[in-house]
């Protein structure tokens, strides 16, 4: 700044010096001729006259004095804005094509900036950690602490601050209007002073809070507080009611992003009814309620190597002191540490990886695009060149304009990029939001627009570089030879040429990916998930333990519903189960026994889903029976107990016929008899392989449920949500109903993501397309305008319009054909990273392959007609003469 | 009417312009006027190349300008030689002449072989 202002003075001094020395040199010349007998006003002309133009002279010194870099500066960029200001087409393209370049990379450099790069949002986020046990030899990635192994972490570990459990409940929150279901995190008391968080009104919880006896108190979240009670600042004190228990307001947390899940309150360990019942069975069952997380908190100077190994050395002293619970030798029980911050992330970070690269080479197809437009212009700019030249500007300089004028449409391409980016960021955080829950913390903020910022200058000089390297402009020739024909361009011809194979190498390689990821979209689309999801609504019915405590109360809640749905005009049936197809997030693994084939080696007794459905469920759904019959009205607690199995069990009959079979549940102690099978259904995702699935009867089952309300109606499904919601509060009035969805609802739902992806994919490919094809026929076009003589003379010697068609087409295509060939062999290597994304689709599919080869090259083709035809219409005679 | 006066060469107007302050500090018109009269008006100095050929001068070393006051009294930027301008003038005259006596050579001898 300082040496702006001292240069910006300089000058100013310098002008003014130059003008009081031509002023003296006009006056004394003035002078001379009155002395010489002239009138003081003819005198005065004819010395002004003899002096000459004073501006010239003036623009001539402060050449001669020679001129800073930053008056230079200035210089190029007024003259770089004159010339794109004076190509309007050229400029606005140019800045289009850098801008959505740009714009892709801005917007993905954002979400990975707040998803991936920036800390945490707690005092010493970067020494949290979560406790990660693993059962790798049993396919389990991820097994859930259980109470007695987090208190041996915790009594043993020494590398840590602390250790906190957490795990996250669904309860009923009464007192204002509505039963309201509220996710609920369950921590330890000391959880929120470990992550460092103070909250805004009143205060978190304190161990006092979570001793058997103690007042059972809730922390509300920022949102919950704001939405529910309009940030009330009164909040804190008031009592609601949750569990059949009063439970007094203490704190609000501030407004900051909840790990691992968003919660609307917390409440103490021991005030979880669930979590309080299990502990108390923990010497019966070691693995009682194994389904907490757990963090630490390193401790100062110990690194996350140490943290992880005192971890794994715990875990193997408890699973040997306990070998028969844990038998480590068949399911490899183990654990270890993982930064929670990588794991909150770990969902995502390959898929923004991959769509950084997309959009990186999105970005490179834009600058060679533009480069190729800027060597094009420059074609007709060589006299312009050449004579800059010749009136003294050296190549350096010239190097300099033209890369002034590129990072100026850079730039330009940035700001228009950063609306671009703004007007996307919404729809891509979405998008991520279904692989990691970190997308909160995404915005545009200074490191991104930094980001914007360096991604023009680099790509500004980039595409500025190559044309600029083609500047050896000859004075002679380029002054010498017509517009038209000015250089001999051929390294020039030659770098267009290398750029049009790099842009079609690249565009062929996200083409393929697009396809590819198409494809498997377009295969997980026509999966039979093996149920008929039209006309179907369903709705999250979960009677709140303390008033459903058991499978006869939660029948005696969920029968009479049934019965009253039934009733409602519209409803062709309804039924219950535990979970909707596609809902699921894990198969269980109930191990069971068939009659007459009792093993007892323990790892070679199957497993199977186990799932409680109510009368109609198959009917309802839409589920086939194969063999045998579904559940009746005849099933009852009383009559013989019996199972519905799916196919992909029956399978373990061997080929023989399972109905009319028995099998155990509980070794042996009680016998089910299967009396059908029925169709496979997709329960855990489209793309998920069926298992072994057993159905028991809502009338017979032993097992609680959180019900499913599944009701298949004449019309519409989703204007029966009033309606089922009515009926449901007519048998309890504090039932809450949630999720009320129709099943072709969550179908599309379970498609959200693999069709974003592929969408985004397709849409980066196609720009790529596009842009790669302007080039393409861009520089076919200056080729034939350059070649307009050559043409004339070959079509005066008899050459046909064919055959120069036919040149002029091969040319374009032969460029296609070298892009295409480095192209495939690019997308042979790229495609592997997809492969984790695709669904029934080799990553080498060759007829994608194939079809994106056959319709660049139609496309390249139609792309390459326009300027072929122009060709064809050179008028020999006036070609001849253009010189 | 004075007879057609001819364009310097930009080297030879430095090599003037040199000669010329050798005799002492001038200011710009000065200089004009005394290489005109110095070549009895068969050199006329532009204004176009002389300020600029100042500058070049004054960029080069060879010569420095200050403001001070003109004979008739006024403000006038004055130039004069430095040391390594004396040199300079040294040099470049002694070109001068080794180049015009070789032009004079050859002239003279196609004249003789005419």
């Amino acid at each position: 700044m300082l040496s702006r202002l001292a240069a910006w003075w300089r000058r100013v001094r310098f002008d003014r010096d130059m003008e009081a020395e031509f002023r003296f040199h006009v006056e004394r010349e003035t002078e001379k001729w009155i002395d010489a007998g002239l009138p003081p006003d003819e005198a005065r002309e004819r010395a002004m006259s003899s002096f000459g133009p004073m501006d010239k002279h003036k623009a001539d010194m402060r050449e001669a004095r020679g001129i800073s870099w930053v008056d230079e500066l200035v210089q190029d960029v007024r003259y770089g804005a004159r010339t794109l200001t004076k190509n309007p087409g050229y400029a606005a393209l140019a800045v289009l094509t850098l801008g959505l370049g740009i714009g892709a990379n801005t917007a993905i450099f954002s979400v990975i900036n707040g998803v991936l790069l920036k800390p945490l949002p707690y005092e010493h986020g970067d020494r949290l950690v979560v406790v990660r046990q693993s059962a790798p030899l049993s396919g389990q990635n991820t097994l859930g602490v259980a109470i007695a192994e987090y208190f041996d972490y915790r009594e043993q570990a020494d590398v840590f601050d602390g250790l906190v459990e957490y795990h996250q409940m669904n309860f009923d929150l009464l007192n204002r209007g509505e039963p309201d279901r509220v996710s609920t995190g369950v921590v330890s008391a000391n959880f929120f002073d470990l992550l460092g968080i103070t909250p805004v009104i009143g205060r978190t919880f304190v161990a006092s809070d979570d001793v058997p006896g103690a007042e059972a108190v809730l922390v509300l979240s920022h949102t919950y507080w704001r939405t529910k009670f309009g940030g009330d600042s009164n909040i804190v004190g008031q009592v609601f009611e949750m569990n059949d228990r009063p439970h007094r307001v203490i704190g609000v947390l501030p407004n900051v992003p909840h790990y691992p899940q968003e919660n609307d309150v917390y409440m103490p360990v021991l005030a979880c009814p669930f979590r309080a019942a299990a502990e108390r069975t923990i010497p019966q069952n070691r693995r009682a309620f194994g389904g907490l997380s757990v963090f630490g908190r390193v401790k100062e100077g110990h690194t996350h190597e140490a943290a992880a190994s005192a971890i794994a050395t715990i875990n193997q002293r408890f699973t040997a002191d306990h070998a028969g619970v844990y038998r480590t030798a068949t399911s490899g029980f183990q654990a270890t540490t993982v930064d929670v911050r990588s794991a909150l992330t770990e969902g995502a970070r390959e898929l923004l990886l991959i769509l950084m690269g997309i959009t990186s080479l999105v970005l490179l197809i834009a600058c060679a695009n533009v480069a190729n437009l800027t060597l094009a212009r420059m074609l007709g700019r060589d006299r312009e060149l050449a004579l800059r030249s010749a009136l003294g500007a050296g190549r350096g300089r010239l190097v300099r304009q033209l890369l002034t004028e590129s990072t100026l449409l850079a730039a330009a391409g940035g700001v228009v990029g950063v609306v671009f980016a703004m007007a996307t960021i919404g729809m891509l955080t979405t998008f991520v939001g279904r692989f990691t829950a970190r997308t909160g913390e995404v915005s545009i903020d200074l490191p991104v627009l930094g980001f914007t910022m360096l991604a023009s200058i680099v790509t500004g000089l980039l595409f500025g570089t190559l044309p600029a390297l083609g500047t050896r402009v000859n004075l002679t020739t380029a002054l010498k030879q017509g517009s038209n024909q000015a250089g001999d361009g051929s390294g020039r011809r030659r770098m267009q040429g290398a750029l049009i194979v790099a842009q079609v190498a690249v565009s062929v390689v996200l083409l393929v990916g697009a396809g590819l990821l198409l494809a498997s979209f377009y295969r997980l689309q026509q999966v039979d998930a093996g149920y008929r999801s039209e006309g179907v609504l369903s709705a999250q019915v979960y009677g709140n333990f303390s008033r459903y405590g058991n499978i006869n109360a939660l029948r005696r809640l969920y029968l009479p519903i049934l019965d009253r749905l039934e009733g409602q005009p519209g409803v062709v049936s309804a039924a219950i189960t535990n979970a909707v197809p596609l809902a699921g997030s894990a198969p269980g693994t109930t191990r069971f026994d068939i009659d007459g084939r009792v093993t007892d080696d323990p790892d070679r007794r199957p497993t199977t889903d186990v799932r409680v459905a109510s009368d109609k469920y198959f009917d309802t759904i839409g589920i086939p029976v194969v063999s045998g019959r579904a559940f009746g009205a005849l099933d009852t607690a009383e009559s013989l107990p019996v199972v519905v199995i799916n196919r992909s069990m029956a399978r373990y009959w061997d080929g023989t016929d399972p109905v009319g079979t028995r099998l155990s549940l509980n070794r042996g102690e009680t016998w089910l008899t299967v009396v059908g099978v029925v169709g496979d259904v997709r329960q855990f995702g489209l793309a998920q392989e069926t298992v072994a699935q057993l159905y028991l009867p809502l009338s017979q089952s032993p097992f609680n449920l959180a019900g499913q309300v599944l009701v298949r109606t004449a019309g519409s499904p989703a204007g029966f949500a009033p309606l089922l919601r009515e009926t449901v509060h007519a048998v309890d009035p504090n039932q809450p109903v949630e999720n009320v969805q129709t099943l072709d609802d969550l179908r599309s739902e379970a498609l959200a993501a693999p069709r974003l992806t592929a969408t985004l994919l397709s849409v980066f490919a196609g720009l790529a397309l596009l842009v790669t094809l302007a080039g393409i026929g861009g520089v076919i076009a200056t080729s034939v305008t350059q070649r307009t003589r050559e043409f004339g003379v070959r079509m005066a010697l008899g050459a046909s319009r064919q055959a120069v068609m036919a040149m002029v087409l091969r040319q374009g295509l032969v460029l296609v054909g070298m892009g295409l060939a480095v192209g495939i062999i690019g997308a042979a290597v790229a495609g592997r990273v997809l492969s984790a994304y695709l669904y029934q689709t080799t990553p080498r599919d060759p007829l994608i392959i194939a079809g994106v080869v056959a319709a660049f090259l139609a496309a390249a083709t139609l792309a390459c007609l326009a300027p072929a035809r122009r060709a064809t219409t050179v008028d020999p005679l006036i070609a001849l003469r253009t010189e | 009417m004075p007879p057609k006066s001819l364009d310097l060469l930009q080297g030879t107007l430095d090599l003037l312009i040199l000669r010329t302050l050798a005799l002492g500090p001038m200011h710009g018109w000065g200089i004009s006027q005394r290489i005109q009269q110095m070549s009895q008006d068969v050199l006329r100095v532009n204004q176009g190349s002389l300020y600029p050929a100042l500058q070049r001068l004054e960029t080069a070393g060879w010569i420095e300008s200050e403001w001070g006051a003109s004979e008739n009294n006024r403000q006038a930027k004055f130039y004069q030689l430095t040391k390594t301008g004396q040199k300079q003038l040294r040099a470049e005259t002694e070109s001068w002449t080794r180049m015009t006596e070789a032009v004079g050579k050859v002239l003279r001898a196609s004249e003789g072989g005419a």
